[in-house]
Protein backbone atom coordinates (compact mmCIF):
# COMPACT_ATOMS: atom_id res chain seq x y z
CA UNK A 1 0.00 0.00 0.00
CA UNK A 2 0.77 3.35 -0.67
CA UNK A 3 -0.83 6.87 0.09
CA UNK A 4 -1.02 10.38 0.12
CA UNK A 5 -3.37 13.06 0.46
CA UNK A 6 -3.93 15.44 -2.22
CA UNK A 7 -2.43 18.31 -0.74
CA UNK A 8 0.58 16.00 -0.17
CA UNK A 9 1.13 15.81 -3.91
CA UNK A 10 3.81 17.43 -5.75
CA UNK A 11 3.06 20.84 -7.22
CA UNK A 12 4.01 21.89 -10.50
CA UNK A 13 3.08 25.16 -11.40
CA UNK A 14 1.67 25.26 -15.12
CA UNK A 15 2.16 28.92 -16.84
CA UNK A 16 -2.01 28.35 -17.41
CA UNK A 17 -2.81 29.13 -13.55
CA UNK A 18 -3.24 25.43 -12.60
CA UNK A 19 -1.05 23.49 -10.61
CA UNK A 20 -0.30 19.59 -11.85
CA UNK A 21 -0.84 17.09 -8.78
CA UNK A 22 0.99 13.90 -10.27
CA UNK A 23 -0.97 11.15 -9.44
CA UNK A 24 -0.03 8.25 -11.78
CA UNK A 25 3.81 8.89 -11.31
CA UNK A 26 3.71 9.31 -7.72
CA UNK A 27 2.33 5.75 -7.39
CA UNK A 28 4.22 4.30 -10.59
CA UNK A 29 0.50 2.92 -12.05
CA UNK A 30 0.94 1.92 -15.08
CA UNK A 31 -2.85 0.51 -15.91
CA UNK A 32 -4.88 3.91 -16.18
CA UNK A 33 -4.04 7.72 -16.48
CA UNK A 34 -4.84 9.41 -13.58
CA UNK A 35 -3.88 12.90 -11.91
CA UNK A 36 -5.43 15.67 -9.61
CA UNK A 37 -4.82 19.61 -10.80
CA UNK A 38 -5.53 22.82 -8.48
CA UNK A 39 -5.88 25.81 -8.85
CA UNK A 40 -3.09 28.80 -7.99
CA UNK A 41 -6.28 30.84 -6.43
CA UNK A 42 -9.77 31.15 -6.91
CA UNK A 43 -10.91 31.87 -10.61
CA UNK A 44 -7.84 30.07 -12.40
CA UNK A 45 -7.73 27.07 -14.46
CA UNK A 46 -8.10 23.82 -12.51
CA UNK A 47 -8.37 22.19 -15.79
CA UNK A 48 -6.53 23.15 -19.17
CA UNK A 49 -8.48 23.83 -22.11
CA UNK A 50 -7.47 21.12 -24.30
CA UNK A 51 -8.91 18.07 -26.14
CA UNK A 52 -8.12 14.40 -26.00
CA UNK A 53 -7.57 14.43 -30.10
CA UNK A 54 -3.96 13.17 -30.22
CA UNK A 55 -4.38 10.41 -27.58
CA UNK A 56 -8.13 9.35 -28.25
CA UNK A 57 -8.72 9.29 -24.23
CA UNK A 58 -12.38 9.14 -22.35
CA UNK A 59 -11.93 11.08 -19.60
CA UNK A 60 -13.65 12.05 -16.29
CA UNK A 61 -13.00 14.88 -13.96
CA UNK A 62 -14.37 14.26 -10.56
CA UNK A 63 -14.28 17.64 -8.33
CA UNK A 64 -12.63 16.62 -4.96
CA UNK A 65 -13.42 19.55 -2.98
CA UNK A 66 -14.34 23.22 -3.95
CA UNK A 67 -16.24 24.01 -7.03
CA UNK A 68 -15.41 24.94 -10.33
CA UNK A 69 -17.22 26.11 -13.57
CA UNK A 70 -16.54 23.05 -16.53
CA UNK A 71 -16.82 24.24 -20.18
CA UNK A 72 -17.39 21.13 -22.42
CA UNK A 73 -18.03 22.53 -26.20
CA UNK A 74 -20.42 24.98 -26.02
CA UNK A 75 -21.98 24.02 -22.59
CA UNK A 76 -21.01 25.61 -19.04
CA UNK A 77 -21.55 23.46 -15.96
CA UNK A 78 -20.77 24.38 -12.07
CA UNK A 79 -19.70 21.23 -10.43
CA UNK A 80 -19.10 20.49 -6.98
CA UNK A 81 -17.49 18.05 -4.50
CA UNK A 82 -18.95 14.73 -5.95
CA UNK A 83 -19.35 15.52 -9.42
CA UNK A 84 -18.12 14.59 -11.81
CA UNK A 85 -18.24 15.01 -15.56
CA UNK A 86 -17.43 12.50 -18.23
CA UNK A 87 -16.10 13.44 -21.68
CA UNK A 88 -16.48 10.80 -24.24
CA UNK A 89 -15.64 12.40 -27.28
CA UNK A 90 -11.72 13.48 -27.51
CA UNK A 91 -12.53 16.20 -30.23
CA UNK A 92 -14.71 17.96 -27.26
CA UNK A 93 -12.60 20.68 -25.76
CA UNK A 94 -13.26 20.97 -22.32
CA UNK A 95 -11.42 23.24 -19.65
CA UNK A 96 -12.48 24.09 -15.77
CA UNK A 97 -11.57 27.38 -14.00
CA UNK A 98 -11.70 26.98 -9.96
CA UNK A 99 -14.72 29.51 -8.56
CA UNK A 100 -12.80 28.72 -4.85
CA UNK A 101 -9.29 28.59 -3.96
CA UNK A 102 -9.13 25.21 -2.37
CA UNK A 103 -11.03 23.41 -5.53
CA UNK A 104 -8.91 19.99 -6.18
CA UNK A 105 -10.01 18.22 -9.69
CA UNK A 106 -8.94 14.32 -10.21
CA UNK A 107 -9.03 13.31 -13.85
CA UNK A 108 -9.05 9.50 -14.95
CA UNK A 109 -8.09 8.83 -18.84
CA UNK A 110 -7.09 6.18 -21.03
CA UNK A 111 -8.45 5.03 -24.18
CA UNK A 112 -10.84 1.84 -24.52
CA UNK A 113 -10.13 -1.18 -25.84
CA UNK A 114 -6.52 -0.37 -25.61
CA UNK A 115 -3.80 -1.10 -23.26
CA UNK A 116 -2.85 2.11 -21.26
CA UNK A 117 0.48 3.70 -21.80
CA UNK A 118 1.81 7.15 -19.89
CA UNK A 119 1.59 10.22 -22.17
CA UNK A 120 4.65 11.71 -22.88
CA UNK A 121 3.15 14.57 -21.59
CA UNK A 122 3.92 13.89 -17.86
CA UNK A 123 7.33 14.79 -18.90
CA UNK A 124 7.66 17.31 -21.01
CA UNK A 125 4.96 19.27 -18.93
CA UNK A 126 7.18 18.96 -15.88
CA UNK A 127 10.51 19.73 -18.02
CA UNK A 128 9.59 23.32 -18.84
CA UNK A 129 8.88 24.07 -15.02
CA UNK A 130 13.31 23.10 -14.57
CA UNK A 131 16.28 24.44 -14.87
CA UNK A 132 17.12 24.31 -18.29
CA UNK A 133 19.72 21.28 -18.11
CA UNK A 134 17.14 19.20 -15.46
CA UNK A 135 14.53 19.13 -17.83
CA UNK A 136 17.05 18.07 -20.63
CA UNK A 137 17.82 15.29 -18.12
CA UNK A 138 13.82 14.64 -17.00
CA UNK A 139 12.87 14.17 -21.05
CA UNK A 140 16.22 11.68 -21.46
CA UNK A 141 14.94 9.37 -18.59
CA UNK A 142 11.32 9.90 -20.22
CA UNK A 143 12.68 8.84 -23.42
CA UNK A 144 14.52 5.51 -21.43
CA UNK A 145 11.18 4.63 -19.95
CA UNK A 146 9.42 4.88 -22.70
CA UNK A 147 10.92 4.46 -25.54
CA UNK A 148 11.16 6.79 -28.50
CA UNK A 149 8.23 9.51 -29.23
CA UNK A 150 7.82 12.14 -31.36
CA UNK A 151 6.85 14.31 -28.49
CA UNK A 152 9.98 13.87 -26.13
CA UNK A 153 12.49 14.35 -29.21
CA UNK A 154 10.83 17.83 -29.90
CA UNK A 155 10.42 19.16 -26.73
CA UNK A 156 14.39 17.92 -26.00
CA UNK A 157 15.26 19.58 -29.59
CA UNK A 158 13.45 22.77 -27.53
CA UNK A 159 15.05 23.01 -24.75
CA UNK A 160 18.78 22.34 -26.21
CA UNK A 161 17.88 25.13 -28.56
CA UNK A 162 17.31 27.41 -25.60
CA UNK A 163 20.44 26.03 -23.69
CA UNK A 164 22.77 26.73 -26.92
CA UNK A 165 22.66 23.29 -27.94
CA UNK A 166 22.20 23.79 -31.19
CA UNK A 167 23.70 20.66 -33.22
CA UNK A 168 21.93 18.51 -30.46
CA UNK A 169 18.34 20.34 -31.11
CA UNK A 170 18.76 19.80 -34.93
CA UNK A 171 19.66 16.27 -34.34
CA UNK A 172 16.83 15.87 -32.17
CA UNK A 173 14.18 17.69 -34.18
CA UNK A 174 14.96 16.07 -37.28
CA UNK A 175 13.64 12.44 -34.85
CA UNK A 176 10.87 14.19 -33.81
CA UNK A 177 9.48 15.05 -37.10
CA UNK A 178 11.01 11.82 -38.86
CA UNK A 179 8.46 10.05 -35.84
CA UNK A 180 5.66 12.52 -36.12
CA UNK A 181 5.57 14.51 -39.21
CA UNK A 182 2.69 16.42 -38.29
CA UNK A 183 5.10 18.45 -35.32
CA UNK A 184 6.30 20.03 -38.28
CA UNK A 185 3.50 22.19 -37.87
CA UNK A 186 4.97 23.03 -34.82
CA UNK A 187 7.92 23.28 -35.11
CA UNK A 188 7.92 26.51 -38.08
CA UNK A 189 6.58 28.92 -36.04
CA UNK A 190 7.95 27.63 -32.19
CA UNK A 191 10.15 30.65 -30.91
CA UNK A 192 12.08 27.85 -28.99
CA UNK A 193 13.44 26.25 -32.57
CA UNK A 194 14.24 29.63 -34.59
CA UNK A 195 17.48 29.43 -34.93
CA UNK A 196 17.04 25.54 -35.17
CA UNK A 197 15.11 25.34 -38.23
CA UNK B 1 -25.50 9.69 -27.25
CA UNK B 2 -24.02 12.68 -25.80
CA UNK B 3 -20.36 13.58 -25.81
CA UNK B 4 -20.20 13.81 -22.61
CA UNK B 5 -21.98 13.06 -19.17
CA UNK B 6 -22.25 15.08 -15.72
CA UNK B 7 -22.95 13.14 -12.90
CA UNK B 8 -23.14 13.01 -9.27
CA UNK B 9 -22.18 10.42 -6.87
CA UNK B 10 -23.96 11.68 -4.04
CA UNK B 11 -27.18 10.87 -6.29
CA UNK B 12 -26.33 7.57 -7.58
CA UNK B 13 -28.85 4.90 -6.67
CA UNK B 14 -26.54 2.20 -4.48
CA UNK B 15 -26.79 -0.64 -4.74
CA UNK B 16 -26.84 -3.65 -2.04
CA UNK B 17 -23.43 -5.84 -2.89
CA UNK B 18 -24.42 -9.55 -2.04
CA UNK B 19 -26.59 -9.75 0.71
CA UNK B 20 -23.80 -8.64 2.90
CA UNK B 21 -24.18 -5.71 5.76
CA UNK B 22 -22.75 -2.33 4.23
CA UNK B 23 -20.82 -3.10 0.90
CA UNK B 24 -22.98 -0.64 -1.20
CA UNK B 25 -21.86 -0.30 -4.51
CA UNK B 26 -22.34 3.43 -7.07
CA UNK B 27 -22.01 1.51 -10.38
CA UNK B 28 -20.09 4.70 -12.21
CA UNK B 29 -18.46 2.84 -15.33
CA UNK B 30 -21.96 0.97 -15.79
CA UNK B 31 -23.95 4.54 -16.04
CA UNK B 32 -21.47 5.99 -17.51
CA UNK B 33 -20.29 3.52 -19.96
CA UNK B 34 -17.15 4.36 -19.55
CA UNK B 35 -14.42 1.29 -20.96
CA UNK B 36 -10.98 2.66 -20.16
CA UNK B 37 -10.70 0.92 -16.60
CA UNK B 38 -13.06 -0.26 -14.10
CA UNK B 39 -14.43 2.60 -12.13
CA UNK B 40 -16.98 2.57 -9.27
CA UNK B 41 -17.26 3.53 -5.63
CA UNK B 42 -18.56 2.65 -2.73
CA UNK B 43 -20.66 4.44 0.34
CA UNK B 44 -21.35 3.80 3.52
CA UNK B 45 -22.20 4.75 7.38
CA UNK B 46 -19.70 4.70 10.29
CA UNK B 47 -18.84 0.97 11.20
CA UNK B 48 -20.22 0.00 7.57
CA UNK B 49 -17.99 -1.50 5.17
CA UNK B 50 -17.10 -0.07 2.05
CA UNK B 51 -14.48 -1.90 -0.04
CA UNK B 52 -15.06 -5.94 0.24
CA UNK B 53 -12.09 -7.31 1.58
CA UNK B 54 -10.27 -9.00 -1.36
CA UNK B 55 -6.99 -9.12 -3.20
CA UNK B 56 -6.78 -8.93 -6.87
CA UNK B 57 -4.78 -11.05 -9.41
CA UNK B 58 -3.84 -8.77 -11.47
CA UNK B 59 -5.75 -5.29 -11.22
CA UNK B 60 -3.84 -2.53 -9.31
CA UNK B 61 -6.32 0.02 -7.89
CA UNK B 62 -6.39 3.19 -6.15
CA UNK B 63 -8.81 4.07 -3.60
CA UNK B 64 -9.76 7.98 -3.58
CA UNK B 65 -11.42 9.11 -0.48
CA UNK B 66 -13.97 11.67 -2.02
CA UNK B 67 -16.90 12.37 0.94
CA UNK B 68 -16.24 11.19 4.56
CA UNK B 69 -13.51 9.31 6.32
CA UNK B 70 -12.60 5.47 5.97
CA UNK B 71 -10.26 3.07 7.44
CA UNK B 72 -8.08 1.19 4.90
CA UNK B 73 -7.19 -2.15 6.24
CA UNK B 74 -3.99 -3.30 3.73
CA UNK B 75 -2.12 -6.50 4.49
CA UNK B 76 -2.77 -5.99 8.24
CA UNK B 77 -1.73 -2.53 8.34
CA UNK B 78 -4.48 0.13 8.98
CA UNK B 79 -4.32 3.94 7.51
CA UNK B 80 -6.71 6.51 8.36
CA UNK B 81 -8.26 7.88 5.49
CA UNK B 82 -9.72 11.33 5.45
CA UNK B 83 -11.49 13.05 2.12
CA UNK B 84 -8.81 13.49 -0.23
CA UNK B 85 -6.84 10.80 0.51
CA UNK B 86 -5.26 8.49 -2.35
CA UNK B 87 -4.39 4.74 -1.82
CA UNK B 88 -2.85 3.28 -4.14
CA UNK B 89 -2.92 -1.11 -3.86
CA UNK B 90 -1.21 -3.76 -5.90
CA UNK B 91 -2.66 -6.64 -7.12
CA UNK B 92 -2.22 -9.44 -4.33
CA UNK B 93 -2.65 -7.46 -1.49
CA UNK B 94 -5.81 -7.86 0.74
CA UNK B 95 -7.10 -4.80 1.05
CA UNK B 96 -10.98 -3.74 3.07
CA UNK B 97 -12.40 -0.11 4.34
CA UNK B 98 -14.85 1.16 6.99
CA UNK B 99 -16.51 3.84 6.77
CA UNK B 100 -15.83 6.41 9.91
CA UNK B 101 -18.14 9.10 8.83
CA UNK B 102 -21.85 10.00 7.42
CA UNK B 103 -22.15 9.65 3.95
CA UNK B 104 -18.23 8.27 3.66
CA UNK B 105 -18.05 7.98 -0.87
CA UNK B 106 -14.63 6.53 -1.74
CA UNK B 107 -14.03 6.05 -5.59
CA UNK B 108 -12.48 2.57 -6.91
CA UNK B 109 -10.09 2.50 -9.79
CA UNK B 110 -8.72 -0.51 -11.52
CA UNK B 111 -7.24 -2.36 -14.24
CA UNK B 112 -4.31 -4.30 -15.21
CA UNK B 113 -1.31 -2.81 -16.74
CA UNK B 114 -0.11 -3.74 -20.02
CA UNK B 115 -3.82 -4.89 -21.10
CA UNK B 116 -6.56 -3.14 -22.65
CA UNK B 117 -9.40 -2.85 -19.59
CA UNK B 118 -11.92 -5.87 -20.95
CA UNK B 119 -15.57 -5.31 -20.34
CA UNK B 120 -16.42 -8.17 -17.49
CA UNK B 121 -19.93 -6.56 -16.76
CA UNK B 122 -19.20 -6.74 -12.74
CA UNK B 123 -21.33 -3.79 -12.07
CA UNK B 124 -24.33 -5.04 -14.38
CA UNK B 125 -24.07 -8.46 -12.32
CA UNK B 126 -24.20 -6.65 -8.92
CA UNK B 127 -27.14 -5.09 -10.30
CA UNK B 128 -28.96 -8.04 -11.56
CA UNK B 129 -27.85 -10.03 -8.47
CA UNK B 130 -29.36 -7.63 -6.05
CA UNK B 131 -33.01 -7.44 -8.52
CA UNK B 132 -32.60 -11.07 -8.08
CA UNK B 133 -32.71 -11.23 -4.67
CA UNK B 134 -35.33 -8.76 -4.57
CA UNK B 135 -37.52 -11.49 -6.19
CA UNK B 136 -36.79 -9.21 -9.62
CA UNK B 137 -35.60 -12.03 -11.51
CA UNK B 138 -36.80 -11.25 -15.18
CA UNK B 139 -35.32 -7.51 -13.99
CA UNK B 140 -32.07 -9.03 -13.23
CA UNK B 141 -32.17 -11.16 -16.70
CA UNK B 142 -33.17 -7.66 -18.79
CA UNK B 143 -30.10 -5.63 -16.69
CA UNK B 144 -27.54 -8.87 -18.04
CA UNK B 145 -29.29 -8.45 -21.82
CA UNK B 146 -27.77 -4.96 -22.04
CA UNK B 147 -24.89 -5.61 -20.80
CA UNK B 148 -24.20 -8.32 -23.02
CA UNK B 149 -26.10 -6.37 -26.02
CA UNK B 150 -23.38 -3.48 -25.28
CA UNK B 151 -20.57 -6.15 -24.77
CA UNK B 152 -21.25 -9.03 -27.25
CA UNK B 153 -17.37 -10.38 -27.05
CA UNK B 154 -18.05 -10.54 -22.97
CA UNK B 155 -17.76 -14.20 -22.06
CA UNK B 156 -19.00 -12.77 -18.55
CA UNK B 157 -21.92 -11.09 -19.83
CA UNK B 158 -23.07 -14.12 -22.29
CA UNK B 159 -22.50 -16.36 -19.08
CA UNK B 160 -24.34 -14.08 -16.83
CA UNK B 161 -27.22 -13.73 -19.37
CA UNK B 162 -27.23 -17.55 -19.46
CA UNK B 163 -27.22 -17.82 -15.85
CA UNK B 164 -30.63 -15.98 -15.82
CA UNK B 165 -32.36 -18.09 -19.11
CA UNK B 166 -31.66 -21.07 -16.99
CA UNK B 167 -33.41 -19.95 -14.16
CA UNK B 168 -36.07 -19.00 -15.60
CA UNK B 169 -36.40 -22.63 -17.28
CA UNK B 170 -35.93 -21.43 -20.76
CA UNK B 171 -33.12 -24.23 -21.74
CA UNK B 172 -32.77 -23.17 -25.31
CA UNK B 173 -31.85 -19.62 -25.03
CA UNK B 174 -29.43 -20.62 -21.66
CA UNK B 175 -27.38 -23.58 -23.59
CA UNK B 176 -27.67 -20.62 -27.05
CA UNK B 177 -25.39 -18.08 -24.31
CA UNK B 178 -23.34 -20.74 -22.70
CA UNK B 179 -21.88 -21.81 -26.01
CA UNK B 180 -20.99 -18.50 -26.95
CA UNK B 181 -19.70 -18.03 -23.49
CA UNK B 182 -17.66 -21.22 -24.00
CA UNK B 183 -16.37 -19.63 -27.43
CA UNK B 184 -14.76 -16.73 -25.90
CA UNK B 185 -13.22 -18.28 -23.09
CA UNK B 186 -14.05 -22.19 -22.41
CA UNK B 187 -11.29 -22.69 -19.58
CA UNK B 188 -13.10 -19.87 -17.16
CA UNK B 189 -16.57 -20.48 -18.29
CA UNK B 190 -16.45 -24.40 -17.55
CA UNK B 191 -14.30 -23.85 -14.58
CA UNK B 192 -17.43 -21.58 -13.45
CA UNK B 193 -20.15 -23.66 -14.74
CA UNK B 194 -18.88 -27.15 -13.16
CA UNK B 195 -20.91 -25.89 -9.70
CA UNK B 196 -22.95 -22.97 -10.52
CA UNK B 197 -26.19 -23.79 -8.84
CA UNK B 198 -28.26 -21.73 -11.31
CA UNK B 199 -27.61 -24.08 -13.69
CA UNK B 200 -28.90 -27.16 -11.95
CA UNK B 201 -31.55 -27.01 -14.07
CA UNK B 202 -29.58 -28.25 -17.12
CA UNK B 203 -27.31 -30.36 -16.05
CA UNK B 204 -29.54 -33.79 -17.10
CA UNK B 205 -30.01 -32.29 -20.60
CA UNK B 206 -27.84 -33.71 -22.80
CA UNK B 207 -26.31 -30.60 -24.14
CA UNK B 208 -24.85 -29.70 -20.79
CA UNK B 209 -21.82 -32.52 -21.56
CA UNK B 210 -21.24 -31.01 -24.60
CA UNK B 211 -21.45 -27.30 -23.54
CA UNK B 212 -20.10 -27.35 -19.99
CA UNK B 213 -18.43 -30.79 -19.70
Amino acid sequence: MNHAHVDELERIEMDEGFVWRPVRRRFGIRAFGVNAYTPREAGTQVVEDHTESQLQHEEIYLVLRGCARFTVGDDEHELGPGQLVFVRDPQLRRSAVALTADTAVLALGGKPGEAFTPSAWEWYFQAYELPTDDGIELLRRGLEELGERGPFYYHLACLEARAGRLEDAKTHLDRALELEPRLAENAAIDDDLKEVR
Amino acid sequence: MSGYEILSLHEIEPVPYHAREGEKLLTVDRLLDYRAAGVNAWLGDPGERLVPEHSEDTDEELYVVVAGRATFTVDGTNLDAPAGTLVHVTAGENRTAVAEEPGTIVLAVGATPGEAHPASGWTSWVVADALRREGRVEDGRRAMAAMLERNPGSWQASYNVACYEALAGNADAAFEHLTQAVRIDAEAVRQLAAEDSDFETLRADPRWQEVAG
